[in-house]
């Protein structure tokens, strides 16, 4: 047992934090409603480490990546969100999803035409899973796809489908075989977002944000080349990188919430308590605070358990869905326990004043237990994989 | 960074988990959970034998030349196997004396399982801080079985024969059956002082309760887990349905929880970490919130079958409270971490 890092870790460490002090973006993040300014930005951002050499760090080196170790890639993520690099959002999909889908079950073709894309910032990949029929239910996915030569015939509807409207890729999922097995009938497929006959549409969400999509396919044609893996094997295509759909990413969004509650903690001691004194003299808020403080080092500690199973074993453990639910639920404890410290300040909105950020944070928090599959999802996946409870 | 056991510390736990697998199941089936001075003798000797009580020692002075880590190891499953005895004072112990030329015979005692000793958590020197002892220190775990209570004041420790003119034991029983609690009484009692650190000594045994706590909380987690997989209601087993599959996957994550920041804390604090003092107040914190909440939720898991005295779902949480009570309760962890955040 070891909590240190090996000196060749410590050594790539230095290199990454060198590298990321002198070209991580100083002006803000654009975050208006056009989110094409947040493509434009992303995309350079993305550009900017390629051209590095640091575009894709979990990536094979055999397809432009850094192939970093999973120890490097955890330091990578953490020097990452010490230097305040920007959050990866519109380039998520490309780079933590679709890409490692297509190393994994993509052809030459494909992996060629591709790859250098997403990893050189060309590109926005978005994804199309979710139905408003088939959200936690994934399977029962209804958008089909009909033969027709050598193209595919897409109809239906996607929802969720975020910066759809700023795509040039979609990794579709689509039911090629109405007949089958419902898991059996489903293909992956490229879909450019130019073709013909889709209609996209922004989802407004509780946050006024305009980031998710609805998407429309009216007889839509893809090419049969673009399916990816087997034809009716897109369930297994998709879940063969779900898993790692965070993956050590992941850590850059532990470090930006511990960074959160330092900063949570500077509030309550600048801030009225409820009753006389600071709120971090509160009795109660000071202990929330204190246990807040001591889940987000459990949730490090979890994480660094998680990795070095997996560099043990080869293989990522169960227990990233552990990790992934307590991180969820704590994001929205922490973000409770702002708007508390806050007091009225919370329900006043003066744009751009912290209280409105909290506020705005606590939001798009309730986004947590959700998207990605929801906390009850995720209990599930905990009891039937993880404790081998009966379904 | 590696926070998994390696294949030696897996065979210390192995080895351990056996020994009290197969000597507690039985002590519980005959049906008296602890002997009358709270400790299995037989056992204790046996543990002795097999290194256990000096895990962390240098083997120079006879022990095992390991350390807190592997400590943790043990303590984990003492928790699991809600072994009787004074373990932590023992423990202890070994790392007060070590290195103390006056005390080598005694040394040897404890590590062969020969003396056994309570720990008296006294931060606020209400017995004195000198090396004569005057008051009451009242809820000594199995201070009944000690020969010798190490008394762990402020700032320092000394040592004092459970015989010793001027000290007087009256043992009593605890919430928890498998461990008594003893009054002791000092007046003007001779101790020996020693040159160890009482404040290092003590973090010590907060990772090495927060550990026994883990225990509770994983071995809750399991005895759940294989309930809900064989008591069949509605023609189903319990474990389908979604009430308690959530409930035992929240368990799974209080315990991954605990599991993660006690090996944090252990290692931080055995390779002297600056950030270690802090680590040990969050294992303390959340290792008995995982078992308080794990052994509760065991207790509703087995239903009606949980609510008897012959199930063992009721002594997890009679432990876990015992050591909530022990070094600390959650309230005084959190507010030693507030304090400095209160400051800064």
């Amino acid at each position: 047992m070891d909590i240190r890092f090996s000196a060749a870790e410590e050594a790539f460490r230095a290199d990454a934090r060198a590298w990321l002090e002198a070209n991580v973006p100083r002006g803000p993040r654009p975050a208006g409603v056009d989110l094409r300014e947040r493509r434009d930005y992303d995309l350079a951002w993305q550009r900017r480490m390629f051209e590095g050499g640091w575009a894709g760090v979990s990536w094979p080196r055999e397809f432009g990546g850094r192939g970093a170790s999973l120890m490097e890639q955890v330091i990578w993520y953490e020097e990452y969100a010490r230097a305040g690099a920007p959050e990866i959002t519109t380039t998520f999909v490309g780079l933590n999803h679709a890409g490692p889908t297509l190393i994994a079950c993509g052809s030459e073709e494909q992996k060629a035409y591709h790859l250098p894309r997403i990893l050189r910032g060309d590109v926005v990949w978005c994804q199309g899973f979710s139905e408003p029929n088939a959200g936690s239910d994934l399977a029962s996915l209804q958008t089909r796809a009909v033969f027709d030569g050598a193209e595919l015939v897409v109809s239906g509807q996607k929802i969720w489908t975020s910066f759809g409207n700023v795509a040039e890729f979609q990794e579709l999922l689509v039911r090629t075989d109405p007949e089958a097995p419902r898991h059996r009938g489903i293909s992956w497929v490229i879909c450019a977002m130019d073709s013909p006959g889709i209609d996209i549409r922004p989802i407004t969400t509780l946050t006024g944000d305009q980031h998710f999509c609805e998407v429309f396919y009216d007889e839509v044609r893809i090419p049969l080349r673009n399916v990816v893996g087997q034809l009716h094997d897109g369930w297994r295509v998709a879940m063969a990188t779900l898993g790692f759909e965070r993956g050590t990413a992941f850590l850059s969004e532990q470090i930006r919430l511990a960074r959160r509650l330092e900063d949570l903690a500077a509030l309550a001691r600048s801030v009225p308590g409820p009753r006389a004194g600071r709120a971090i003299d509160d009795d109660e808020i000071g202990r929330r605070l204190a246990l807040a403080r001591a889940e987000v080092a459990a949730l490090r500690a979890m994480t660094y358990r998680s990795v070095s199973l997996a560099v043990r074993t080869g293989v990522p453990g169960a227990e990233a869905s552990i990790i992934r639910l307590f991180f969820s639920e704590l994001v929205q404890r922490i973000d409770l326990l702002a708007l508390d410290i806050l007091g009225p300040a919370a329900v006043e909105r003066c744009e751009g004043s912290p209280a409105a950020r909290w506020a705005d944070s606590y939001l798009a928090g309730l986004s947590q237990t959700i998207g990605g599959g929801t906390k009850d999802i995720q209990r599930n996946i905990i009891g039937d994989r993880v404790l081998g409870l009966p379904r | 960074m590696d926070l998994t056991l390696s294949s030696e510390q897996e065979s210390i736990r192995e080895a351990v988990r056996g020994v009290l697998g197969a000597r507690l199941s039985a002590r519980r089936a005959q049906g008296g959970v602890a002997a009358e001075r709270g400790l299995d003798l037989a056992l204790w000797r046996e543990a002795a034998a097999l290194g256990w009580l000096g895990l962390a020692l240098p083997e120079a002075a006879g022990g095992a030349g390991y350390g807190l880590p592997e400590e943790m190891i043990l303590f984990v499953e003492l928790g699991r196997s809600l072994a009787p005895g004074p373990w932590l004072g023992t423990v202890l112990a070994t790392h007060a004396f070590v290195g103390v030329p006056a005390l080598r015979d005694e040394l040897a005692d404890v590590v062969a399982g020969a003396r056994c000793v309570a720990v008296v958590d006294d931060p606020v020197d209400a017995v004195g801080e000198g090396s004569r002892l005057t008051g009451a220190a009242q809820g000594i775990a199995d201070g009944g079985a000690a020969d010798v209570f190490l008394v762990l004041g402020r700032q320092r420790v000394r040592c004092v024969p459970a015989g010793a003119s001027g000290v007087h034991v009256a043992t009593r029983e605890s919430l928890d059956p498998t461990r008594r609690l003893a009054d002791v009484t000092f007046e003007d009692a001779p101790a020996e002082l020693l040159p160890a650190d009482a404040v290092p000594l003590r973090r010590a045994a907060m990772v090495l309760v927060a550990a026994e706590a883990l225990g509770i909380a994983e071995r809750t987690l399991e005895g759940s887990v294989a309930y809900a997989k064989t008591r069949h209601q509605f023609g189903r087993p319990i474990g389908a349905f979604q009430a308690v599959k959530h409930r035992c996957a929240d368990m799974a994550v209080r315990a991954e929880v605990a599991r993660s920041i006690v090996t944090f804390a252990a290692v931080a604090l055995r390779d002297a970490e600056p950030e270690a003092p802090r680590h040990v107040h969050e294992a303390k914190v959340l290792a008995t919130s995982a078992a308080l909440a794990n052994a509760h939720d065991n207790v509703q898991n087995h239903g009606g079958m949980g609510f008897t005295w012959e199930a063992d779902a009721h002594l997890y949480l009679k432990r876990a409270w015992m050591l909530e009570h022990s070094f600390g309760t959650r309230t005084a962890h959190l507010e030693a971490l507030a304090a400095p955040w209160r400051a800064g």
